[in-house]
């Protein structure tokens, strides 16, 4: 895939994550016990052979910085490789991206000096595992001007909230668009994956930006369907996509991860996720402690009872200590005789001796980074 | 190339034989450990931590997975412009050429490669011991005591000294004898086959030596003994922290099973000394409803449904419902089938265990099932048994 280059977004509304996006972007949290959310949009970007990425980063960044760094870890740091594209001010240019469109307007140079026929542009907040050669083989098979990756019926209806469905014929091109409809009567929900020629791109951004429009969806992809002046594809995939965009979908998410299956599914041995690596030793399990049914990371202590849960890299639960139900984060510390049930810790947290932290089923409580409690 | 004071050879060469099976295709460096780990991550991880980053590994046997696992030396950021990790196989020079006849002709054949970095001081390793040590304070003993050759020692309980090369020393650590394992020790002090040489120094020793046709061109029978007979300054440094030669099976697995004590013996979650790695980029390991794990160590990418009793396992690991591990080394990508039994045993990488056979025994020796090996459903390992892949 040498004609194909890479774009990641990473500047999407993260209101409903909360605490969990306060110092950090959504492409930058921790997931599925040792990754970050942006981990599986690059690895998926490299299995596809994709040398060339860019990275739009928005706000909070330093954390994403600090993560992929030169992109060593998912050989993208050659003489191609990775691009991090930080906010900037000039004259024409606030710095602050109202939206996609507005992203991809201030970083055309950047499109403009990439040599690759094809873009694949991608969101920062949906988890996947993909293969993109299938699709954009679709894409120049259909001689789409636009591709965009759908999910449908039950796989979208349980991995998170779509806000993008469309229909499509049977030759696959999209007939209607509906955007933040409560009750859509589509059945394609996007995936918020787009793959397109990157000369197409470019004007449409350049075109878009001169009419004064700023939402790439609203104002670019459901125009032209309205319009058909574009023609515009669906490609249907059939795997894993998860949104991530309320603690809820985040939690349901790490939780699904329990299941074999599901987790065959996203990590096959073909196709591994790539992430920093900590260079922690293995899990020590010492004797007494109890687990079930959980996921595990290298560099964790257990000498408590740990069920259904995530623990990520470096997690300490001490004597007598019980985890249920939880996801804790890098470096947490659940200390003797504590118990939380249905909690997410953010990285570093400590729950004291003896502390108890149980939440609901429906509503699991965020612990932010480094809070004692 | 700039100047470096201090250059690291490694001298990974050697087959290991008496790691039976684990070293019939690979050269013994290579060997995993600890979980997660290959036995060449603690010298190249000590050097790192040490400050030393130009390190020379000198591969003769086996070399393909070693030089694969070494690649640009990125893990144990010795992937540099100035420096980094070289891999020295034997080479063949004009008409003549051979492999490397003993520890020090592989130096002496790379006298070129450490000239490069015009160096005062060169450090020699071997890639068999599991350790964590600060070369910079040998180094720093090295320079104050003016010395031409410092040995680092271990001092080892005088009823086993006579297993070791002893050093005899002055009051002053000042080596006046070297003595290859005798009946009657004089010393406790055991060679661990570190040294640092004063570069001149060395290279005179080492062009010395090649030239004589009858010498086995071994720093322990040639060299250390010509220095000293010559007069120079030998020093030995102490080094009191855990060290263990895991050259044969019975100590590969006990030191394996050191990690299992504690406190651990040799602390491996020390975030100012980490042992760095390459890293299989696995998701994190799995503990099934109804599993039961103790006194382990786990790595990312296995898969417990049944009981795991002190034992490591390395990542990828599967261990099916209703298997029993108990003190044992299971190594990359092993399966334990459902119902089957490992006990004091070395399951090595990709070994198959099927439903319901038994490997090892509650004594005796150690029971190694070799790489990619297939024990059938059902069948027995005795105690001290290798299984051969290749004969099977």
């Amino acid at each position: 895939m040498k004609d194909v280059m890479g774009l990641i977004y990473t500047g999407e509304n993260d209101i409903h994550l909360g605490e969990l996006t306060s110092q950090r972007a959504v492409a930058a949290m921790p997931i599925a016990g040792r990754y970050r959310v942006i981990d599986f949009q690059l690895s998926s970007m490299v299995h596809t052979g994709i040398k060339n990425v860019g990275i739009i980063a928005q706000k909070n960044y330093s954390s994403l910085m600090d993560h992929v760094g030169s992109g060593r870890e998912w050989d993208l740091h050659g003489k191609q490789g990775m691009v991090i594209l930080p906010p900037y001010l000039t004259r024409d240019n606030m710095g602050v991206y109202s939206g996609l469109l507005d992203a991809l307007k201030s970083n055309t140079n950047f499109l403009q000096r990439s040599k690759q026929e094809y873009v694949v542009l991608t969101n920062s907040h949906t988890i996947y595992n993909v293969d993109f050669t299938d699709a954009i083989r679709s894409h120049v098979d259909h001689g789409a001007d636009i591709t965009l990756l759908y999910n449908k019926g039950e796989k979208a209806a349980s991995q998170g909230e779509h806000d993008i469905y469309f229909s499509v014929d049977e030759n696959s091109l999209i007939t209607g668009m509906e955007i933040g409809a409560v009750q859509p009567n589509c059945d394609c929900a996007a995936m918020k994956i787009y793959i397109v020629r990157r000369e197409l791109l470019r004007q449409l951004v350049e075109q878009g930006a001169a009419n004064g429009l700023h939402d790439f969806e609203r104002d670019i992809l459901q125009r032209a369907v309205n319009e058909g002046n574009l023609r515009l594809y669906g490609y249907e995939y059939k795997g894993i996509a998860w949104q991530i965009d309320s603690i809820q979908s985040y939690f349901n998410f790490n939780m699904a991860l329990l299941d074999s299956g599901f987790r065959r599914q996203l990590f096959p041995s073909e196709r591994p996720i790539y992430t920093k690596v900590r260079d922690d030793m293995p899990a020590r399990y010492v004797e007494e402690s109890e687990c079930s049914n959980s996921l595990i990371a290298n560099g964790c202590v257990i000498e408590g009872r740990v069920e259904n849960s995530i623990l990520f890299r470096g997690v300490h639960v001490a004597k007598g200590a019980v985890v249920k139900n939880s996801i804790v984060m890098q470096d947490a510390h659940i200390q003797e005789g504590a118990e939380i049930d249905h909690c997410i810790l953010d990285k570093q947290s400590v729950i004291r001796r003896n502390g108890r932290l149980i939440a609901p089923a429906a509503y699991p409580i965020v612990i932010a980074k480094n809070v004692v409690i | 190339m700039s100047k470096k004071q201090c250059v690291a050879m490694l001298l990974a060469g050697g087959q290991g034989s008496r790691l039976g099976i684990l070293t019939k295709k690979v050269a013994k460096p290579a060997v995993p450990f600890g979980g997660k780990y290959r036995i060449i991550d603690f010298p190249l991880s000590n050097c790192t931590n040490s400050g030393i980053d130009v390190v020379g590994v000198l591969t003769q046997y086996r070399p393909l997975e070693l030089n694969a696992y070494i690649g640009s030396g990125s893990p144990w950021d010795l992937d540099l412009s100035n420096g980094g990790v070289y891999v020295l196989p034997p080479y063949q020079t004009g008409k003549t050429g051979e492999w490397y006849k003993g520890t020090a002709n592989a130096i002496y054949q790379n006298i070129p490669f450490i000239e490069q970095w015009d160096p005062e001081y060169v450090l020699v390793l071997s890639g068999d011991h599991i350790y964590k040590m600060d070369y910079n304070a040998m180094l720093r003993a090295h320079i104050e005591k003016g010395a031409d050759l410092t040995i680092a020692v271990r001092e080892v309980p005088w009823e086993d000294a006579s297993r070791f090369g002893l050093l005899n020393t002055d009051e002053n650590n000042r080596i006046t004898e070297f003595e290859e394992k005798p009946a009657h020790p004089k010393s406790n002090k055991a060679s661990m086959g570190v040294y640092i040489f004063t570069w001149d120094k060395m290279r005179k020793y080492l062009e010395l030596d090649e030239a004589k046709p009858d010498s086995q061109n071994d720093f322990g029978k040639n060299i250390i003994p010509e220095m000293l007979e010559a007069g120079e300054n030998l020093f030995t440094y102490t080094f009191d922290g855990y060290w263990k030669d895991v050259g044969t099976i019975e100590s590969l697995w006990e030191s394996n099973m050191d990690l299992l004590t504690l406190p651990m013996p040799i602390d491996l979650s020390d975030k100012r000394w980490r042992i760095f790695a390459r890293n299989p980029g696995m998701p994190p390991h799995y503990i099934a409803d109804g599993a039961k794990v103790d006194g382990s160590l786990i790595t990312e990418g296995c898969e417990v449904k049944g009981v795991v009793k002190h034992s490591v396992l390395f990542a990828g690991v599967t261990v099916e419902t209703g298997a029993e591990v108990t003190d044992a080394v299971v190594m990359p990508g092993a399966v334990i089938e459902r119902g089957a039994i490992v006990k004091r045993a070395i399951v090595a990488e990709n070994a198959h265990i099927a439903a319901g056979a038994v490997v090892g025994e509650d004594t005796g020796n150690i029971a190694v099932v070799g790489p990619g090996a297939k024990i059938a459903a059902g069948e027995k390992v005795a105690a001290g048994v290798q299984v051969d892949a290749d004969l099977q």
